[in-house]
């Protein structure tokens, strides 16, 4: 009844260039055709607004973002929210490495705090149309968009148990700004915008150290190889920004400063840009 | 730990050792390395089954196999994971073609994983084979305690956020990384790869006669030597190198069927990859 090929059950047509090789095979890619994939969404803005640094200070910066936001989506441009967690978040991490959890286990519990801002959001903005949404609506989002919906989401990636211990310590290396660039590069984003309190890059940290400055445009690779110790963006987003087909560089503003986030969405260069060094031919 | 709020710069924190932090330092990443870290569900073993080497061979390979595990359960707890073989091919060689990016091959290339998990719990069911979807991870001790065999699919649930790969063109992180992640998270004994192959050889013994077995070896070894092909993803030596718990894997020949009585009566048999430094502070 069923027909094989090489002691495996094979219907005719069903071969391809993959066919009977392992995934692992690097030959197999030498020979694959050079394309570049579509762009899912690809008039749509990634917006990360930050944990700690903004939704943890509550009304004061919050509204002010949103009034930008609304007025953005008013005027046509379109954008996904994503949020980060904060301190709350923080708090979490520690008492989880007190107890002697595993990373994937962190990764789990640090997962519900950005959830929490992102329903804030969208109570704050339901009147403007904020919606929330979940990693399984995702195929949802043009419906969203074409009913001028403000799409909130967690900045969280979906791994959670399945987070990978770090090279070093036992903290999760994908929390909110990783998930937020991921999407932004699956969705062949316009752009990705992280909303933080700082004006954007600094030599340093600001909040620590005075003497540090602000570095209007830096290179990836060059920040992960000679970057200071504290980085003001999660260090897998600058190397999968190296990786990426289509989101090759992100900003950082201050949404702190009037008129910054609305700004950005224009396409203006406000912040800090961090780019990748060389586009690769992939 | 205290919850005391801490404020003044504007942001309310909750008191904690990551309080102000980004999370980003290098040096506080360092500092979380050590301390001890906990077995969720310790005593069980996993066993991930190969797709294409051991599911796409239909009865004459599944159904021996499904003896040993059945035969084999009395004596020890089994979670059992599947890949997808020659329709997860297919399935990459259209999408690729179709310019799919690298989430969205993620994303739809669970579904034949789950088409094998089924026809695993189809099989198993008589001897308490149950589905074990992401869900319901914390429910593992009560399935395991009643004598039940969860089956669940390999591919880490990371979908649209799949991140770029480091090698190749496809998700890096499919079923052998899944597993291994999922093991390591909840403590496992040990993880034993099923596939088609007596372990891991030099090169490939059909083509090149000289090329033997490799009993036992470091991941790091492996990762220098690039070999250009092996029975397993290549993002699976990185997860090896970072375990804390797990420390390694074992690859046995599912076609013979003593091989994995063999794992299990502590004979050789296969080849062990295991981490290069002990990372294990527990």
């Amino acid at each position: 009844m069923s027909e094989k090929r090489e002691g495996r059950i094979w219907i005719a047509g069903m071969d391809n260039v993959f066919s009977g090789q392992t995934i692992a095979n690097l030959d197999m890619y030498e020979k694959l055709p050079q394309s570049r994939p579509v762009r899912v969404l690809p008039d749509v803005w990634v917006v990360k607004i930050g944990g700690q640094s903004i939704m943890d200070r509550g009304r004061e910066a919050v509204f002010p973002i949103i009034e930008e936001l609304v007025a953005a989506k008013e005027a046509g441009i379109q954008f996904v929210l994503c949020v980060g967690g904060g301190t709350r978040a923080r708090h979490s991490y520690a008492l989880g490495l007190d107890l002697g959890m595993p990373t994937g286990a962190l990764a789990k519990i640090g997962a519900s705090i950005p959830v929490q801002n992102a329903r804030m959001l969208q109570m704050l903005t339901a009147k403007h149309g904020g919606i929330m949404v979940y990693h399984d609506d995702l195929e949802k989002l043009p419906l969203y968009l074409a009913t001028k919906c403000i799409p909130i989401m967690s900045g969280m990636p979906p791994f959670e148990f399945w987070e990978k211990t770090p090279t070093t310590g036992r903290l999760p290396s994908h929390r909110t700004d990783a998930g937020t660039y991921l999407l932004g590069e699956f969705l062949g984003a316009k752009g990705v915008i992280y909303v933080k309190d700082e004006d954007g890059l600094f030599t340093a940290d600001p909040k620590k150290d005075p003497g540090a400055e602000l570095v209007v445009h830096a290179d990836a690779g060059e920040l992960l190889r000679n970057g200071p110790d504290d980085l003001i963006v999660e260090r897998v987003v600058l190397e999968y920004l190296q990786r990426a087909k289509h989101v090759r560089e992100i900003c950082i503003v201050n949404g702190l400063k009037k008129g910054q986030v609305l700004a950005a969405l224009r396409g203006r260069s406000v912040g800090s840009v961090i780019t990748a060094e060389v586009p690769t031919s992939r | 730990m205290s919850s005391d709020l801490i404020s003044g710069d504007g942001r309310v924190h909750v008191k904690s050792g990551l309080m102000r932090e980004s999370l980003v330092s290098k040096a506080l990443n360092e500092a979380t390395e050590g301390g001890p870290i906990r077995r969720m569900v310790p005593d069980v073993n996993f066993i991930a089954i190969g797709g294409q080497s051991i599911m796409d061979r239909g009865a004459e390979a599944v159904l021996p196999l499904v003896d040993t595990i059945v035969s084999l359960r009395k004596h020890h707890k089994f979670i059992i994971g599947v890949g997808g073989g020659a329709r997860v091919r297919h399935t990459y060689a259209i999408g690729m073609d179709l310019g799919l990016p690298i989430g969205g091959l993620a994303r739809v290339m669970g579904a034949i994983e789950e088409q094998n998990r089924d026809i695993l719990v189809f099989l198993l069911a008589p001897h308490g084979g149950i589905t074990f979807i992401k869900d319901h991870l914390q429910d593992l001790p009560m399935w395991l305690d009643g004598g039940m065999i969860p089956v669940c699919i390999g591919q880490p649930p990371y979908h649209f956020f799949e991140p770029p790969p480091l090698n190749g063109r496809l998700p890096e992180n499919g079923t052998d990384v899944g597993l291994f992640l999922m093991a390591e998270l909840i403590g496992a004994k040990r993880i034993v790869y099923v596939k088609d192959v007596d372990g891991l050889y030099t090169a490939d013994p059909d083509v090149d006669h000289q090329a033997h077995l490799i009993p036992n070896i470091t991941a790091q070894e492996l990762i220098d030597r690039n070999l250009p092909d092996l029975p397993f993803d290549r993002e699976l030596l990185r997860c090896v190198e970072r375990s804390r718990l797990l420390g390694g894997f074992h690859l046995v020949n599912g076609l013979k069927s003593e091989s994995l009585q063999q794992v299990f009566d502590g004979k050789k048999t296969g080849s062990v990859v295991r981490a290069s430094a002990e990372r294990n502070f527990s």
